[in-house]
């Protein structure tokens, strides 16, 4: 079913207490597994607006990420462990100590036999999602930032045929890598999305916090929020580049309203950039065209989205709330 | 009363006897009476005991409001806990945030005071009211912290500078400057904005053996214009010129290139840390106050990164500090404390941040003076109002006068109106104290 982004609407709002930083969701239904601040990863039916959330996995901090492979989902949190859990019989599976820092985000392979992890350790760690063995330990971050503070890496995405993975970091800087081989082929940088105020405050804010690879992988799409005047909130403009990222060059820039993108969505209609600052941000542009199609705002600060199998309706998680936004043509 | 400057360079007997050199020039009769004192207080045992026993104070402020939840008051498992876990110190049952596993080791000289209530959430009124003690009054202008300990730990014919302020950041700067107050000019901060050096001591062209034959100048024809006078105003210049002149024979203090690169590794590369390396050195020489401020902590937007980046600074750079004084012998003698404006609130914003909270905070006071490996007061379950034990910022300033030595109860006069160090009826926390 064809999608028009200028038709957004927001479906359904599901109040929450906690804070939801990561959404999976079983295919073909309105079933979704999230991340919350209460520690847990939460099974919710999205179609009702008052539906029970049934517990799952438990990692005693933060979680962080979670994706869905059949029956498993696997996470990740503040505790560095990644979590098989088997949905079914609600118990579970395998239990990993991956990262000696919190993990900050997880991407399957299109094929669902790989799962890379990132986390503030500035490791990638590739994984064979059926037997949890390590395929792969990628180390192409800087641990601290040039002003001699502690990095974070933020984020991995695999590209559509699963060949190359991206993972990008607090200063902007973004590595392109040999998923099967775990070799560095590439690297692009966005500084802009990392502001150093080293006069008014002496502290940084910003970050790569969306990747997305273009639909014929050619291009990767790297989001956040711009440099900000003033670091104690997300007084900046949400940010896009999207680079040629084997000739290593930026191709195309667009910026937005107030906040920090979250998460990047990619189709062969549009690149979708969701997330916020005080209010939830929303973006749809035409990369060909180098047009924007909409700009508009969600009813939260948006931390993860996931789109359906349609293409036109996505599942939107952050700051207390889960929001079903329809784009019908 | 002399005053006991240690620096432990070979210099500084030179500038002591330029400086003797000066009083003769100036026919200054008391102070050359003195010489013998002067003489036997540089005898390296003495200086050394005199200098353990002098109390000082560093402050490390940390400006824009550092989050307690973060910190030194963590709150693992609450809705507002976040997402850092605390971890054991030194302290059987006592916990802090995890991003200060070097506080929690040394734990030992560090006493946390977790129930400040101090009732303004404003970054203006809470600097002034943190600075001083005191909720401002419109007819009186307050001394803060700095300039009261500077009149009452300083030495009157110092040579050093009695109260510095290291503040780089423009953000909240001029939210608590150094502020002498009714105490005058006298007590005032030397405010270091952008140079670790003092900027302006010296006049470019001019060496340091120019400003001392300009001295020995200026110090005959004024001694030759004293001459059967009495003048506070020739006093007061002749006491300034000194003072500057001591101040420019100190500015090695200043400099931490003068230190082993084994210490300046330790303290670490950044302006926190070599502004605290510096800090050490100026109290080690006598400074009885010195301001660290480390700005800016407003985490609006972003909190739990920005205490990321930041905390495990404040932790590394404290416990080193600590850990030099101590091994210097000055710890017992240097009272250092964290304090800012206000705290951070419990709950969360939608830009996973924290915004301003005074009414359930943390502070902590380590070395002089102070029961260490302790905490006092309480905040309930999930850090919203305090439970047990609560301070007030007279209160505070009460136990930190009283760990230094200081009657809290003491009266200043501004005319003939009485006022007290702290107000009338503040007790310190007894618990707090050694």
């Amino acid at each position: 079913m064809p999608s028009n982004p200028r038709n957004l609407r927001v479906a359904r709002e599901i109040a929450r207490r906690d804070i939801l930083f990561s959404v999976a969701r079983v295919p073909n239904s309105d079933r979704l597994f999230v991340a919350s601040s209460t520690n847990k990863v939460y099974e919710i039916d999205a179609s009702r607006t008052n539906a029970e959330a049934i517990e799952h996995a438990d990692h005693g901090r933060y979680v962080t990420a979670v994706r869905l492979v059949g029956n498993t989902a696997i996470s990740g949190g503040y505790d560095g462990r990644l979590i098989w859990w088997d949905i079914q019989n609600r118990r579970a599976i395998r239990t990993i100590d991956a990262h000696t820092r919190q993990v900050r985000h997880l991407a399957l392979s299109p094929d669902g036999t790989k799962i890379a992890s990132v986390a503030d350790d500035m490791v990638c760690r590739i994984w064979n999602v059926a037997s949890g063995e390590r395929l792969h330990e990628l180390r192409g971050h800087e641990p601290r930032t040039p002003t001699h503070f502690g990095s974070m890496l933020y984020v991995c995405v695999f590209s559509p045929d699963g060949r190359h993975l991206a993972t990008g970091d607090r200063v902007g800087h973004v590595v392109i890598w040999d998923a099967a081989a775990g070799r560095q082929l590439s690297a692009v940088e966005a500084p802009t999305l990392y502001t150093w105020d080293g006069v008014q405050r002496i502290r940084s804010i910003g970050g790569v916090r969306g990747l997305a690879f273009s639909p014929d992988g050619a291009q990767l799409a790297v989001g956040g929020v711009g440099q900000i005047g003033n670091v104690d909130a997300l007084q900046g403009p949400s940010r896009v580049e999207v680079f040629d990222w084997n000739r290593r060059q930026r191709v195309l820039e667009f910026t937005g309203q107030n906040g920090i993108v979250n998460k990047l969505i990619w189709t062969s209609e549009w690149l979708c950039a969701i997330g916020g600052g005080s209010n939830g941000l929303v973006m749809f542009h035409d990369v060909g065209r180098r047009a924007s199609i909409h700009q508009g705002n969600v009813p939260m600060h948006v931390h993860d989205a996931v789109l359906n199998d349609d293409g036109n309706q996505i599942y939107a998680v952050g700051h207390q709330k889960i929001a079903v936004l329809e784009l019908r043509a | 009363m002399a005053r006991i400057n240690f620096c432990g360079s070979a210099a500084h007997a030179v500038n002591r006897r330029g400086f003797l050199s000066t009083l003769a020039t100036a026919g200054a009769a008391a102070f050359a009476a003195d010489m013998t004192r002067v003489q036997a207080l540089a005898l390296p045992e003495v200086a050394q005991d005199l200098r353990r026993n002098q109390k000082r104070c560093i402050l490390l402020w940390l400006a824009g409001g550092a989050s307690q939840m973060e910190t030194f008051d963590p709150k693992p498992g609450a809705v507002t806990g976040g997402p850092f876990q605390s971890i054991q110190t030194s302290t059987p049952g006592v916990r802090i945030c995890e991003l200060m596993p070097k506080m929690a080791r040394r734990f030992k000289d560090t006493c946390i005071i977790r129930s400040l209530n101090t009732r303004n959430g404003d970054h203006g009124g809470g600097s002034r009211m943190m600075m001083r003690g005191r909720a401002g009054e419109s007819n009186l202008d307050y001394p803060d912290l700095g300039a009261v300990l500077a009149r009452e730990l300083g030495q009157e014919n110092s040579s050093v500078p009695d109260y510095v302020s290291f503040y780089f950041a423009t953000e909240g700067r001029m939210f608590a400057p150094g502020t002498p107050g009714f105490l005058g000019a006298r007590y005032g901060s030397m405010d270091l904005y952008t140079s670790q050096i003092p900027e302006n001591m010296r006049r470019a062209g001019i060496s340091d053996q120019d400003h001392q034959a300009r001295n020995e100048l200026r110090g005959l024809i004024s001694g030759q214009f004293e001459r059967g006078r009495l003048s506070d105003s020739i006093d007061s210049h002749r006491q300034a010129y000194q003072r500057m002149r001591g101040i420019m024979a100190h500015e090695r203090l200043f400099d931490i290139n003068r230190e082993p690169q084994a210490i300046r590794d330790r303290y670490g590369p950044t302006l926190f840390g070599q502004q605290c390396l510096a800090a050490r050195r100026l109290v080690e020489a006598g400074v009885p106050f010195v301001r660290v401020g480390r700005a800016w902590w407003d985490s609006h937007g972003q909190n739990f990164e920005t205490h990321q980046e930041m905390v495990p600074e404040l932790d590394h750079v404290m416990a080193t500090l600590l850990d030099d004084l101590e091994q210097r012998g000055l710890l017992e003698s240097t009272l250092v404390i964290t304090l800012a404006e206000f705290g951070r609130t419990p709950n969360i914003n939608s830009q996973l941040g924290r915004d301003h909270f005074a009414s359930a905070w943390s502070s902590t006071l380590s070395g002089c003076g102070i029961r260490g490996g302790s905490v006092y007061g309480r905040t309930d379950e999930t850090g919203n109002r305090v439970a047990d034990g609560e301070v007030n910022a007279a209160r505070l300033f009460a136990t930190i006068y009283r760990a230094l030595g200081i009657n809290h109860q003491k009266n200043y006069y501004v005319g003939v109106r009485p006022v007290p160090l702290t107000d009338p009826g503040t007790e310190p926390i007894r618990e707090v104290l050694a």
